[in-house]
């Protein structure tokens, strides 16, 4: 019996000993299970990519013109895809996010690409569960490396483009265009009306233009009316007018061709 | 005067014994109570093997604590040694204890739910500190317990301890064989991988099967609009609806952790009070026919259960834990998980767990109806009623030929229908499907992922060359796949697979991540023919090997 428990004894010291080992071990144990995991979920992406985006974002994920834009491009990595969009959160949300929710229209940066984006993820009544929805993020992302060294495009200037000098040499406006650029009737351009109402003390997101010619006067000391109206389209946050929050896209100056701004600053000018 | 006033009876004892013995005899108090009767000395005495002092103080915890009030002050010296219970009773108890104490831990860390559970089980192996450990001891513990439990019957059955006057506790005995069985085919399900949605749809097929008899299938057609209702319920009852579901889920997982443990720990109750009230049965040789002697032990026959029965169970304990806790860490044991539950995908070659593959086996022999519910039936009830049935008064080997030949028989049946289960026996998936799951299974890793990726070079290779290449990892695969394509062109009988000729296509297909195509080409009465399977295998992604 003394054998017993002696043995016994031993036993049970063994095994808290291997215990404790593993115990040890646990968080290189835990890293290494994570990083392979995330290989799994790579290679599971990879054939969710194969069965359902390749029709439309090409095989290897090099997008296909006019249908769906590359996802191994180098602005989906880089941050300017996500600036572009005004996007807050990380890359790997938003591309988590679009794969989930779809694009209900075609997007504003790729104007050429007027194909709606179909929803995927089960919540929103797609095809995918969550976890592949998942794999497939982990998919596009490990595009990271390859993308990243593509070379880095510059931007190229638009000769023709505003700027946010208040000082530019302007063409003579056509007040009849203003309007039409005013009200989003050119196709996609500048819809001032979906913010901006000419209902006196109507707001619908940024205040009411009603009376601007008028208004724009008084506002800074100095300034013709003019050249207020022309600040606050290239550069809004100037002056903002007060209860507003400095909202509105600071895009325009390198949007708008000088004409286009002479032109709504004319449409502008005849609402007194 | 002081309004509250502090006594300590130690100070007192100190003062009045000195440091050394008061605090002594303070602890020697505490621990008399602790084991109800024992104090430091008689441990002591207990461990070392002293003779017992008289009065005996070693009973006391049998007559005055609750855990040792269940236990027998002594035992027969017959039934002590290994033989003839071999201790298979005490360790299925002890799995039960050691199963509920490692499910606790899993059970903090999952949520019975399909669109949580597989996560929760990643969760638990890369971010829970001992998570893979209790999950993989949970799992052996599981699969040892049903391999205890089923030795247990059967020994039972060999030295005949069913008979009178213990038929109710070999009732009680098959009542928790069941429950065993059905804990362990729950805990399958749990994870929501591939595994527990087949699993569980093989299952609910089976008593989908079961039909509904006439007249109730009119009343059936004419109440419900449909004559096989009692099937239709039953599956609705254990998928949570016509597919399985969240509440199928959360109904497998109830049962798991609460319905069968609370039936087992009461059947346990049961099972183990009849053992003692009846004593434990000697060996069959030791008594004469008819005679049931197990509870008049003659004084000089006696081993008490202290000291000698606990230090021979705890002994048990540590030598099991020791081998439960040796097989998951450096024994390489692991709990398997298969990818996430994919109703879409069938996986080829599902098999029922071992220790249901002679009802799988079973199927494969004829008619779902009779194979799957008639005749396992017809087996389970027998088994149940067997010592009212089998009601020969003795129990001496000598004189029970024929039922030790019948178990035996029995014993080589369930193995041979067990053989019958695998995907071995009688599966009839054509050539090329075959050939591509030897190579990458939906089951397990495979060949083709257990190969060392950086191996993988980018290229077409064919099986039948696989001596040309030069890296011996992928030589080795090429093999292997040459193989399968020539097993899979033997069985081919009929000539639908002419010229089987096994491709591997590997191609770099992103940073880390590697394309490989498994193709297999053949010619049939229609021209050439081609089956493929892409597979994208990562750097990281360790499958082992």
């Amino acid at each position: 019996m003394t054998v017993r428990v002696v043995i016994g004894t031993v036993i049970v010291a063994v095994t808290m000993m291997i215990t404790a080992f593993v115990m040890v071990n646990e968080p290189n144990r835990m890293k290494e299970f994570e990083e392979g995991y995330q290989g799994r979920s790579i290679e599971a992406g990879a054939a969710l990519y194969q069965t359902n985006c390749k029709g439309c974002h090409g095989v290897q994920g090099e997008g296909i013109e006019g249908v769906g834009p590359a996802l191994n491009a180098r602005d989906l990595f880089d941050g300017r895809r996500l600036e572009e969009i005004g996007w807050a959160g990380t890359g790997a949300d938003y591309v988590e996010s679009t794969i989930a929710g779809g694009r209900p229209r075609a997007s504003a940066s790729f104007s050429n690409y007027p194909q709606r984006m179909p929803t995927w993820s089960q919540e929103f009544g797609g095809p995918l569960r969550v976890d592949q929805i998942r794999n497939l993020t982990d998919f596009v992302l490990n595009w990271e490396t390859t993308a990243m060294a593509q070379p880095a495009e510059t931007a190229t200037p638009n000769p023709n483009a505003a700027g946010t000098n208040l000082n530019v040499e302007l063409p003579v406006g056509d007040a009849a265009t203003g309007e039409q650029l005013f009200n989003g009737k050119v196709t996609g351009q500048y819809p001032c009306s979906a913010c901006h109402s000419l209902q006196p003390n109507q707001t619908v997101v940024g205040p009411s233009l009603a009376g601007i010619a008028t208004t724009a006067t008084t506002r800074v000391d100095g300034y013709t009316a003019e050249k207020y109206i022309h600040e606050s389209i290239v550069l809004p946050d100037a002056h903002i007018v007060e209860g507003f929050n400095p909202i509105m896209p600071k895009t325009f100056g390198g949007q708008m061709t000088k004409q286009d701004l002479a032109d709504m600053i004319a449409y502008l000018m005849t609402l007194k | 005067m002081a309004i509250f006033k502090l006594h300590l009876p130690i100070v007192d004892d100190i003062k009045q014994k000195g440091l050394k013995p008061a605090l002594l005899a303070k602890v020697d108090d505490a621990v008399t109570r602790f084991t109800a009767g024992l104090g430091i000395g008689d441990i002591r005495g207990v461990l070392r093997g002293d003779p017992a002092p008289r009065p005996n103080p070693r009973v006391k915890p049998h007559s005055e604590g609750f855990w040792f009030h269940m236990r027998p002050t002594y035992y027969h010296n017959l039934v002590t040694p290994l033989y003839p219970e071999f201790r298979l009773g005490w360790l299925s108890v002890y799995f039960m204890v050691f199963e509920t104490i490692t499910g606790v831990f899993l059970m903090v860390f999952y949520t019975p739910s399909p669109q949580a559970a597989f996560e929760n089980m990643l969760n638990i192996m890369s971010n829970v500190p001992l998570g893979l450990f209790m999950r993989d001891l949970h799992r052996f513990g599981a699969e040892a317990m049903v391999l205890v439990v089923a030795l247990h019957m059967l020994r039972t059955y060999l030295t005949g301890n069913y008979k009178k006057p213990r038929q109710f506790t070999w009732f009680t005995g098959n009542v928790l064989l069941w429950v065993t069985l059905a804990l362990s085919f729950s805990g399958y399900l749990l994870p929501w991988d591939q595994l527990s949605l087949w699993a569980v749809t093989i299952g609910a097929s089976m008593v989908e099967a079961i039909p509904t008899p006439y007249p109730l299938n009119l009343l059936g057609d004419k109440f419900f609009g449909d004559q096989y209702f009692i099937g239709t319920m039953i599956n609705n009852l254990v998928r949570g609806g016509p597919q399985f579901n969240d509440n199928g889920l959360l109904r497998w997982y109830l049962l798991h952790v609460l319905g069968l443990p609370l039936v087992g720990f009461i059947f346990i109750g049961v099972h183990y009070y009849k053992v003692v009230i009846q004593g434990h049965s000697l060996p069959p040789e030791a008594e004469k026919v008819g005679e049931d002697t197990a509870k008049r032990v003659p004084m000089d026959q006696r081993t008490y259960f202290m000291p000698d029965v606990i230090t021979r169970e705890l002994f048990y304990v540590a030598l099991v834990t020791f081998i439960c806790v040796f097989a998951v860490t450096l024994g390489g044991y692991r709990a398997p998980l298969e990818p996430h539950a994919e109703p879409l995908i069938t996986p080829l070659h599902t098999t029922a767990p071992w220790y249901f593959l002679w009802l799988q086996g079973m199927l494969k022999v004829g008619d779902k109806v009779f194979w799957g519910l008639i005749a396992p039936g017809i087996i389970i009830n027998t088994l149940f009623v067997l010592p009212y049935i089998e009601v020969g008064p003795s129990r001496r080997y000598a004189d029970r030929r024929i039922g030790l030949t019948v178990s035996m028989a029995a014993c080589i049946v369930l193995s041979m229908l067990t053989f019958m289960g695998t995907p071995w026996y009688a599966v009839s998936s054509s050539a090329d499907q075959e050939v591509i799951a030897e190579i990458v299974p939906q089951t397990h890793p495979g060949p083709l992922r257990m190969t060392p990726w950086d191996e993988l070079t980018v290229g077409t290779f064919e099986a039948r060359n696989w001596e040309s290449v030069k890296s011996p990892e992928l030589q080795e695969l090429l093999k292997e796949y040459e193989h399968a394509v020539e097993i899979a062109q033997a069985k081919d009988k009929e000539s639908k697979f002419n010229n089987l000729e096994g491709i591997l296509i590997i191609e770099d297909w992103q940073d880390g991540l590697k394309k490989i195509t498994v193709r297999v080409t053949w010619q049939d009465s229609t021209g050439n023919r081609e089956a493929s399977q892409d597979v994208y295998l990562h750097r990281d992604s360790n499958y082992g090997g």
